[in-house]
């Protein structure tokens, strides 16, 4: 909301530059966001009395003049301006003086200058060459009593316009529907500062009188409306405001209307009451009723646009029709036009939220709305109605008809609050002197009473909706008193507990720095993707369950769902990279992924949520090097990566089992298991699903349910020392010859169920198919290293190797190669 | 015993000369043969020489001076005889054949860890050091603990100030399913999942429905502090702000602390540190903060007269971008290789 300094010292007395203001606000929660000068021409400008016009002997449209500007000889100046004559007073920019003329860049000097052969001595302006509006339309025409040969800048201020001013745009926060006016923040600044709040002084007309005679007004939602103040003022001259008026409403980025509209503007920018003007004229049967809407109500708004109304909105009415939607804007029907003679000034409470449904509903957000939305000052209504219908007399010529309406079925009741002076500190950390807590009480008009020792009984503002317990005065107390008044503890406090350092924390920081050094980049890809997308990867191959979830209101179709699985994710990153000509991709995300399902799951129920690890590459393993030939990376590749990460993590029970059933997703693809707990998937992507991200190379990835993971994982913290044997281990060596069929994982499960318990490792060190091998077989070989906690004898290893033979020959017909065979 | 001149002066000539036999550069066979005749040879050996003069020190002093020349002598041997070996079986002249210079093999290109985690744990590293732990909480939240339980009225404007996503639409505050706005629901999950005293910090990834813009995106992190005991003041609130922002921006950082408002705290403030820019600088928020407003913590059952507690969030993205110089929010989640490899 914009302010201007200028208007805002008619109501304070702060002696703060601009820029000393704008911190004061911002340190009282009124930030500033922006500071802009506005600035009218004044230097070398004087006030002159035209003393007699001419025709230019040589230029229809141009006038020669005689000036009086104090001086002993009058000086003459050319002038194009239609509205030029005699006995009129004018702003006069004098030989030397600059004006800054809107368009133009470079700021225009006042020459001695000849135009078309006469002689002109400097230049009488118009508001816009002054700064001072946007006004061309002729020169302006100052007052019949200026001072002829005054400074122009003199006789702005005298009648209290500023030459310059600053506007400040501050920040609103919810909770401060006070500051939302002028006087309002006027109220911080007087407390702040600790100079006095003097508001303009109106005098409320009693209730009734000639005015309820005039118009008769009902309330039939008082919960909605509670209070509805109307005047009449009658016999206005429409037309613009004076310049004073427009100064103060353009400073503040508002448009002016005509003298009535401006009028309401400026009051409701002053006090925070939004206003209405009806042509009284046009109020049939001089009656406003409040009531509600019906179902497929409309009413033309004064912004020209029919509205349908949802049913319940406050609607205001004469005797026959809807002329207004409450709090919200005016109806084209009954607006003040250039041929009012008579304005009714409605000055109503709507209730906050009645307003804020109706606006949303509308999808209209007007001035009024803004301020009945927050709540304005429950009881201000008389004083504003009061103040604007004074304003009119004063400035439109009108008559304001004795009296006022004032329906009040509902009046707001203010709260009163205790505030205990020892509370200060327990919140704050710091002593507030009792005297100067009742100090910002008062000034904020709080009305501190003595409640007991040690406390006050505070009866809270109309202005104040906002404050509705202890905690709120604390506050209040807290921002006027300075928040840099808090001084920083000498000695920090501990509380008496010990930070711990979640599993999950130390196992994350593992892999980060495991992937890192196996050339893995962690990306950070959208939660959100297309539908179609979404359920594309929403499959029981990726381990999903239930069905995705969408959100009701996305602001675009390519994220309406929450990602089931991170793949699609992983994908765009490795077509994204591809394209701009990456080879080598392997990446890795942490992240939440989503599905719908019937029962509870994780927090909310009918959703599951949990967090996920995947690990992809594609393309070439590493860089290009001059000793190793590149390799494009492979389902194996990955594998160790996975093996390396899962052992470096102490999953125990590492398992990798093939998946039989074919899927449209994958080529192929395997369950990975901690012990019999399924903790993740790996795959290759189907090269059909590939290609369609625009990816020539195949895709390899595993994605883990990392927050199952974690609960198997056991860190070194977890960890107990087993002792190391002092006895050498023994090494042997086994080769075989056995059908292609047989897989390596049963094998070796044959190989550590037969090796017992002296078998400490089995590595597979040579696989073989071809020549030299019979077709549909495979030559495999195996490193087995036995191991006690004392010497072995040859024979125990000889016995168990024996035995893991037999079972290898019985269990898949492996027949032992080589030497011994 | 006074040593005397004489054997004082062999000892010396013993020691430079050991220093000339085992700085020889023995790369040659010629050299080697040079290094056997100058120091060992027969007739005009060093070594020699030197043995020859024991006779002539005093008796007291001719056991030491043997010794020391007896070391160097087998010192020298044994370099002659090191060299030679090295040079017949050709070491030292494949030696002189590596190109130190060739690249190592890597075999893999360096990964990288993306800005933003870089971000997120420089923030949470900062408290988890002054004694916080970390606490997470789910992105999916009902209106109970994204908005009820801290203090949002069903129809206050604060609800404005954040575009939600709806997954369950909600009926007067109530039933309402959504991707959670900001990380202040863990403060009411943690709560609710244990007793006072409390001492976290919960990052993660929040949602707006916003347009993707350069400098807005339908998502971001947040990292979220809750201390909650019995005499915590908004003193130490502002105490761990200020220890955060100089550890995070700088010991010489300058920093503004002003009211500011969130219903779930009160009083409320906003921390803001000066950035410098060309144009002169201006003051960036950097983080919310406030003392826990006691309707939140009746709403999870804590007696709100006995315990006091501070609640502070940040977004991540911000201060990264800040950090990093980078402009254009997008890039943060376009994973772009050649802007990943720079962190």
């Amino acid at each position: 909301m914009k302010l201007s300094c200028h208007w805002l010292s008619e109501y304070v007395d702060h002696r703060l530059d601009a820029s000393a203001l704008s911190h004061t606000l911002t340190m009282c929660g009124l930030e500033v966001e922006e500071e802009d000068v506005l600035r009218a021409a004044a230097d070398g400008i004087q006030v002159g009395h035209v003393l007699h016009v001419a025709r230019h002997p040589n230029a229809d449209r141009l006038t020669v003049c005689q000036v009086d500007l104090g001086q002993k000889d009058p000086l003459q100046i050319i002038c194009g301006a239609p509205n030029v004559a005699a006995g009129q007073n004018v702003a006069v920019a004098t030989i030397g003086a600059t004006l800054l003329l809107p368009g133009r860049s470079k700021p225009l000097k006042i020459k001695r200058a000849k135009m078309r052969g006469e002689v002109s001595m400097g230049m009488i302006c118009a508001e816009d060459e002054l700064g001072l509006s946007d006004d061309h339309s002729g020169i302006m025409v100052l007052d019949a009593d200026a001072k002829v040969g005054e400074p122009f800048g003199t006789y702005l201020e005298r009648r209290g316009i500023s030459v310059q001013d600053t506007v400040l745009d501050i920040v609103i926060t919810p909770n401060r529907p006070d500051a939302t006016c002028h006087i309002g923040v006027a109220r911080d600044i007087s407390a702040r500062c600790d100079v006095p709040l003097h508001p303009p002084v109106v005098v409320i007309p009693e209730a009734g009188g000639e005015a309820s005679r005039q118009i008769k007004v009902s309330i039939a939602c008082p919960d909605k409306c509670r209070r509805y103040v109307a005047m009449v003022v009658r016999g206005v001259s429409m037309g613009d405001s004076p310049l004073w008026l427009r100064r103060r409403l353009e400073a503040i980025g508002l448009r002016p209307i005509n003298n009535v509209v401006d009028i309401t503007n400026f009051v409701m920018h002053e006090c925070g009451q939004p206003l209405h003007a009806f042509d009284y004229d046009k109020v049939a049967d001089r009656t406003i009723v409040v009531r509600e809407s019906r179902a497929q109500e409309t009413i033309t708004t004064l912004d020209g646009k029919s509205r349908t109304l949802p049913p319940g909105t406050v609607l205001i009415c004469d005797g026959q029709r809807s002329v207004a939607i409450g709090g919200i804007m005016g109806g084209e029907n009954s607006e003040v036009s250039r041929a009012t003679t008579s304005v009714l000034i409605e000055s109503a409470y709507f209730d906050p939220t009645a307003t804020r449904r109706a606006a949303r509903a509308l999808g209209l957000s007007t001035d009024a709305s803004y301020r009945f939305e927050r709540g304005v000052d429950a009881e201000g209504q008389a004083w504003a109605a009061a103040r604007a219908a004074v304003l009119m007399e004063a400035l439109t010529g009108g008559t304001v008809v004795e009296g006022m309406v004032d329906a009040h079925p509902n009046p707001v009741v203010m709260p009163s609050l205790t505030l205990r002076h020892a509370r200060i500190p327990k919140i704050l950390g710091i002593d507030i002197a009792h005297g100067e807590v009742e100090r910002i009480l008062k000034a904020l008009g709080f009305a501190p009473s003595t409640a007991g020792p040690d406390a006050w009984q505070c009866a809270v503002p109309p202005h104040r909706p906002d404050v509705t317990c202890e905690i709120d005065l604390i506050e209040e107390v807290a921002r006027i008193h300075g928040f840099d008044k808090i001084s920083l503890p000498k000695v920090a406090k501990l509380p008496g507990m010990a930070p711990r350092q979640r599993p999950e924390e130390i196992l994350r920081r593992a892999v980060y720095g495991l992937l890192g050094g196996r050339g893995f980049r962690e990306v950070y890809t959208n939660s959100l993707l297309s539908r179609a997308e979404a359920e594309q990867f929403c499959d029981p191959v990726l381990a999903a369950r239930g069905s995705v979830v969408e959100t009701l209101n996305a602001v675009s179709q390519s994220m309406t769902t929450l990602r089931p699985s991170l793949v699609p994710g992983i994908l765009q990153v490795m077509g994204h990279n591809q394209n701009h000509g990456q080879d080598t991709l392997r990446f890795y995300e942490f992240g939440h992924v989503f599905h719908k399902v019937s029962k509870a799951v994780s927090y909310v129920p009918g959703f599951s949520e949990y967090d996920a690890l995947i690990l992809a590459i594609s393309g070439p393993i590493g860089p290009l090097e001059w000793a190793e030939k590149v390799r494009t990376g492979d389902f194996f590749d990955l594998k160790g990566d996975v093996e390396t990460l899962l052992e470096s993590l102490r999953v125990p029970g590492i398992r990798v089992e093939p998946f039989d059933s074919p899927t449209s997703l994958t080529e192929y693809h395997a369950v990975i298991y901690s012990e019999s707990v399924e903790i993740g998937r790996m795959a290759r992507l189907s090269d059909a699903v590939g290609r369609a991200y625009d990816i020539k190379s195949p895709i390899y990835f595993a994605e883990f349910n990392w927050t199952r993971l974690v609960l198997y994982a056991r860190s070194h913290v977890a960890r107990r020392y087993q002792p190391i044997s002092r006895f050498p281990a023994v090494t042997r060596d086994i080769s075989l010859l056995v059908d292609r069929t047989v897989t390596a994982g049963e094998m070796l499960s044959s190989i550590r169920a037969a090796g017992s318990r002296l078998l400490q490792e089995v590595t597979i060190f040579d696989l073989y198919a071809g020549d030299g091998v019979d077709r549909g077989k495979q030559s495999i070989a195996f490193s087995l290293r036995f191991g006690a906690q004392r010497t072995l004898r040859d024979r125990e290893v000889d016995a168990a190797i024996h035995k893991i033979v037999h079972a290898l020959h019985e269990q898949h017909g492996a027949q032992l190669r080589g030497p011994g065979a | 015993m006074a040593a005397t001149a004489s054997d004082q002066s062999l000892l010396e000539i013993v020691a430079a000369v050991r220093q000339d036999v085992e700085q020889a550069d023995l790369d040659s066979e010629a050299a080697a043969e040079a290094f056997r005749i100058r120091f060992l040879g027969q007739r005009s050996g060093l070594i020699t020489a030197l043995f020859k003069r024991i006779p002539t020190l005093p008796r007291g002093d001719r056991r030491a001076a043997g010794i020391a020349l007896n070391g160097l002598h087998k010192t020298a041997q044994e370099r002659l005889k090191a060299a030679r070996a090295a040079l017949s079986s050709g070491r030292t002249a494949a030696r002189q054949h590596v190109d130190l210079t060739l690249p190592g093999r890597r075999q893999r290109e360096a990964g990288s860890i993306h800005p933003l985690t870089h971000a997120l744990r420089g923030i949470t590293d900062i408290f988890e050091r002054i004694g916080f732990s970390i606490a997470e909480g789910p992105e999916i939240e009902d209106d109970w603990h994204n908005f009820t339980a801290l203090n949002f009225a069903v129809d206050h404007p604060a609800r404005d100030m954040q575009d939600t996503l709806f997954l369950q639409a909600s009926e007067d505050g109530a039933g309402g399913v959504m991707l959670r706005t900001h990380t202040s629901p863990v403060q009411i999950r943690s709560m609710l999942a244990g007793r006072p005293p409390f001492r976290l910090i919960a990052p993660g990834r929040v949602y707006r429905n916003e347009t993707i813009t350069y400098k807005s995106y339908c998502l971001f992190h947040q990292v979220e502090g809750l201390v909650v005991d019995e005499g915590i003041t908004m003193a130490d609130l502002k105490h761990v702000l200020y220890t955060f922002v100089r550890a995070f921006f700088g010991d010489d950082v300058k920093v503004r602390f002003r009211p500011s408002f969130f219903p779930f705290t009160e009083p409320s403030a906003e921390l803001d540190v000066w950035w410098d820019l060309p144009s002169g600088g201006r003051w960036m928020e950097i983080l919310g903060s406030g003392m826990v407003h006691p309707n939140v913590l009746e709403a999870v059952g804590i007696d709100s007269e006995r315990y006091t507690g501070y609640a502070f969030g940040m977004g991540v993205e911000r201060p990264a971008m800040l950090h990093y110089g980078i402009e254009d929010i997008r890039i943060l989640y376009e994973n772009d290789i050649r802007f990943l490899s720079q962190f």
